[in-house]
């Protein structure tokens, strides 16, 4: 996606695509003229002058929250269970996926 | 075939392969939650879904922390790669759609990763003084694994669609990735036994293969030197998620012959756009396409906004140092240096804490170290196997003590304790705390001392076996095992058969060896 804010038809079935949105072709236009006024909103930031400032990671300063390696009880699988929509046994059960698991 | 034929031909191929491996760390619990960690012994046998709680199955208002053990293991790994701990590391957000991947993206290290620059020394092969190879380590960085998808139902039928298991999803996961080094697929697998050596020792994974503790990626290309003399570079495949050395090995076998293949039918050289995925078919045993660059995933990473920095001082980077065992480099060296066979190194290298219960041995039995660690490897690789094996039980946790281990060394090394009565007082030991030699005496194992008595023995079983003590005199040390049998027979066990032999030699005058 151009940052000069000209954010094209194709930009947005790209990004619908991506995040499994099923957009009808009526509304891409108007899902771009938003866009576009989202991203020249945001892209006011790009005047503010940080010329000799580090990048952060991170608006707070606060670094190194850790936890101990404790483990604590899983939740009962039927609490699981109970949020999803279709289940098989024990298993979360969705529409086959070919190629295996994603790691 | 015509527009094949317009290519010159390739007078040689020269393999070019990096390698990705991924690591599950054997933390208790999860990266980012407490949860327990299927990748932690404790929990190999959990049942579906059954450790995972409401950050694991990504429901709205939870929020992750970083497991401080999950931080430190990596850290020793990349510090035993030889890797720079740069003073501060981010999180970033991998973002895409899988089923197993409740929250929508991955936790990952994209640009400021925990270990970074290192190198390791590739032993070429098994032999004491093979040549070593260096292979550059470009990073390692820690993330979290994924949930499973299975096509099975519990007794083995055949689900239609695809079932979920969370239980894996938050793992400790370090990626590490190494400079495009390797020249053969054998190079390649020497280095993922040797990598999964030091991370069993290292005590981060219990690296087992069939569990996908340990999962490689190798990126292979070619570098084909044409006819003409032009050199040109195949495109760069990476093969997906192999989890065995057979794999490693075959998949980057075929990637070389297919990539020639691929070449003469369409000329294509690497460039950009055209890395593509490929997985393994272990049983037709070829790579498939999975998918080329231009779908490739679009994984918009960013900062995790949920997670702070990690930040690592020279203190802290030292504490873990101190932590690290000894490598199995140095191990490697140690044992060979004592003496044992490479059969029997091999061995205990396949078992860190056996390794670990070897040494604490060899100190309790005090003495030279090198004498001490050939004599107790042996007892533990012999009679201690054969214990562990009939039993079912790992070695290190039979039962015996290394003082124990030590007092059985000394009764061997007195003459006090017969060969043959070794395995029994092993046992014997494995069973309560006494005191190696007393446990002896009160079975009645220990040698019988007295000279007296065994030349009693021996000069019966000469008077009883003629002919072999003839052909003993004779030179012929072959019958000799006939008259040793027959002191044996006479002293119920209570002799040891070097002693037996010595003695019988002496009675015939037959010169001491």
């Amino acid at each position: 996606m151009s940052r000069d804010s000209r954010i094209s038809a194709d930009d947005v079935r790209h990004v619908a695509r991506l995040a499994r949105l099923a957009l009808p072709e009526s509304r891409i236009e108007a899902m771009a003229a938003d866009l576009r006024a989202i991203v020249a909103h945001i892209d006011k930031l790009s005047s503010a002058d940080v010329d000799g400032l580090e990048p952060m990671a991170h608006p707070s300063a606060t670094v190194n929250r850790l936890a101990d390696d404790v483990p604590e009880p899983s939740m009962p699988v039927e609490d699981l269970l109970r949020n999803a929509p279709d289940v098989e046994g024990d298993f979360l059960a969705v529409p086959k996926v070919i190629g295996g698991d994603s790691a | 075939m015509s527009v094949a034929a317009a290519r010159p031909d390739i007078a040689s191929a020269r393999l070019i392969v990096g390698l990705e491996i991924h690591v599950e760390l054997a933390t208790r619990s999860k990266m980012f939650t407490r949860a327990a960690n299927l990748a932690h012994p404790d929990n190999f046998a959990a049942a579906p879904n059954t450790l995972v709680d409401p950050l694991v199955a990504a429901l709205p208002g939870t929020l992750p922390v970083m497991n401080r053990r999950a931080v430190e293991m990596s850290m020793m790994v990349g510090m035993a790669l030889g890797c720079t701990i740069p003073p501060r590391a981010k999180w970033d957000r991998k973002n895409y759609y899988y089923p197993d991947l409740p929250k929508g993206y991955q936790i990952s290290q994209y640009d400021m990763p925990l270990c970074v620059d290192g190198s390791f020394d590739l032993r070429m092969g098994e032999a004491p003084d093979a040549p070593v190879r260096r292979i550059g380590i470009i990073r390692a960085h820690l993330e979290e694994d994924t949930g499973k998808l299975g096509h099975e139902l519990p007794g083995g039928a055949t689900y239609e669609g695809s079932l979920v298991d969370l239980n894996r999803a938050g793992t400790p996961l370090l990626e590490i990735v190494t400079a495009p080094d390797f020249a053969t697929a054998d190079e390649v697998v020497l280095f993922a036994q040797q990598l999964r050596d030091l991370c069993r020792f290292l005590g981060v994974t219990e690296g087992i293969m069939q569990k996908g503790h340990m999962r490689f990626e190798p990126n292979v290309n070619l570098a084909l030197t044409l006819a003409d003399g032009r050199e040109v570079r195949t495109p760069v495949v990476e093969i997906k998620n192999l989890n065995s050395f057979r794999a490693v090995r075959a998949a980057i076998e075929h990637e070389c012959a297919r990539q020639q293949q691929e070449w003469r039918e369409s000329g294509r050289e690497m460039g950009r756009g055209m890395k593509s995925t490929r997985g393994w078919d272990d049983v037709a045993m070829v790579t498939v396409l999975q998918r080329e660059k231009e779908d490739a995933h679009d994984y918009r990473y960013f900062p995790d906004p949920d997670l702070v920095p990690v930040e690592i001082d020279a203190a802290w980077r030292e504490r873990v140092r101190a932590q690290m065992p000894e490598l199995p480099e140095s191990r490697r060296a140690r044992y060979i240096a004592a003496g044992l066979p490479w059969k029997d190194v091999r061995q205990l290298l396949d078992e860190p804490p056996l390794c670990a219960f070897l040494d604490a041995c060899a100190a309790a039995a005090g003495g030279d170290a090198a004498r001490a660690t050939f004599a107790a490897a042996k007892l533990l690789l012999n009679s201690g196997l054969k214990y562990a094996n009939e039993r079912g039980v790992a070695l290190a946790s039979a039962g015996i003590s290394p003082a124990q281990l030590a007092g059985i060394v000394a009764l061997r090394e007195s003459g006090d304790l017969p060969a043959q009565s070794v395995d029994a007082l092993f046992a014997e030991l494995c069973t309560g705390d006494g005191e190696a030699r007393e446990v002896a005496q009160r079975m009645g194992l220990l040698a019988v001392q007295d000279d007296g008595q065994l030349v009693a023995w021996v000069d019966a079983a000469i008077a009883a076996n003629a002919q072999a003590a003839d052909d003993v005199r004779a030179g012929k040390m072959a019958a000799i095992g006939r008259l040793v049998g027959a002191v044996m027979k006479q002293a119920g066990g209570a002799v040891d058969g070097k002693r037996a032999q010595a003695c019988i030699l002496s009675r015939l005058g037959a010169g001491g060896r």
